[in-house]
């Protein structure tokens, strides 16, 4: 390559690093070489990981918790910076201890194992781990809660109590047949949210373990 | 850009270029998008784009000697001309890849 064009090639990399046009690097030699992300370039990850409703735990080659979301902290019921470090079997029981040993050195990708994460509070909640990455001996884990979520149950209360309602009205003697005609409209429509609701309990119902 | 300041090349001539990303970070994302702008704009019809995940394999980064990421490499037409950054700057990118002389 000609002088020229190098000048004109370290010019272009100047520019480009200094207007933010770069957000990763190569380094190493011949076949020794790996990428270096600069942090912006992961940040919309870290903002994925940081929202989804799953656990996510990084662990170091002894299973400490090198990284770990906030939903992994809420499901232990700790903050997040003293999870940092901790051993990821002093959060199962001692039960389990055994089984999670033997599940993370199988390391393989996509497997399950089924166990209770013991909470700082004495309670236990039942998760699902999931091995979703494992490289240069760190272990990603996803953890999922199987609790079944409240808020279908709540729901169904609430259209129960709206129903009741409703028919105490229906019944008032003197009603408008107008009023009427709306309030048993408005109760079919109730009764079809209600079935919705018991429809979502009953899905939501974790299956029996094995 | 009038037909004066472009470089004079044959009608058929394919443009092979080769944009090297790091997954789907921002500016590689980016870099795409304005490649892509760019290449309908000033080469319709005439040009291939090949894209390298280097993060799926670094070794690809040393065929071109590529240090920053996202790389703009034009294979064809010859010589070999490489544009780092994404693209943004589109007079940069366009005197880069000698669609347009530098003023």
């Amino acid at each position: 390559m000609k002088t020229e064009d190098l000048l004109r090639e370290s010019e272009n990399l100047l520019t480009a690093v200094a207007n933010g046009e770069v957000d990763a690097f190569v380094i190493g030699r011949d076949d020794n070489r790996r990428v270096l992300l600069l942090a912006n370039a992961y940040q919309r990850y870290r903002q994925l990981v940081e929202r989804m409703q799953q656990g996510a735990v990084t662990l170091s080659g002894d299973s400490r918790v090198l990284y770990a979301n906030q939903r992994f902290a809420d499901m232990v019921g700790m903050p997040l910076s003293q999870l940092y470090t901790i051993a990821l079997d002093s959060l199962v029981s001692v039960a389990d201890r055994a089984r999670i040993g033997t599940f993370l050195l199988i390391s393989a990708r996509d497997s399950r194992m089924e166990l209770d994460l013991r909470r700082r509070d004495g309670t236990a909640i039942p998760v699902v781990l999931s091995h979703a990455a494992v490289s240069d001996g760190y272990t990603t884990l996803l953890v999922s809660d199987q609790r079944p979520l409240q808020w279908p149950a709540l729901a169904g209360d609430a259209l129960d109590s709206i129903r009741i309602a409703l028919e105490h009205l229906n019944r008032s003697p003197g009603l408008d047949p107008q009023a009427r005609e709306a309030l048993e409209s408005i109760s079919e429509q109730i009764n079809a949210l209600a079935r919705m609701s018991e429809e979502m309990v009953d899905v939501q119902r974790p299956p029996p373990r094995t | 850009m009038t037909p004066a300041e472009q470089r004079p090349r044959p009608a058929e001539e394919i443009w092979e270029l080769r944009l090297h990303t790091a997954g789907q970070t921002p500016k590689s994302l980016t870099a795409l998008a304005n490649l892509q702008r760019i290449c309908d704009e000033h080469l319709r019809g005439k040009y291939r784009i090949e894209v390298i995940d280097l993060m799926a394999n670094p070794r690809l980064a040393k065929d071109h000697q590529i240090v920053a990421i996202p790389t703009l490499v034009r294979k064809l037409p010859e010589p070999l001309r490489r544009v780092i950054g994404d693209l943004s700057d589109t007079e940069r990118a366009l005197v880069g890849l000698e669609l347009r002389r530098a003023t």
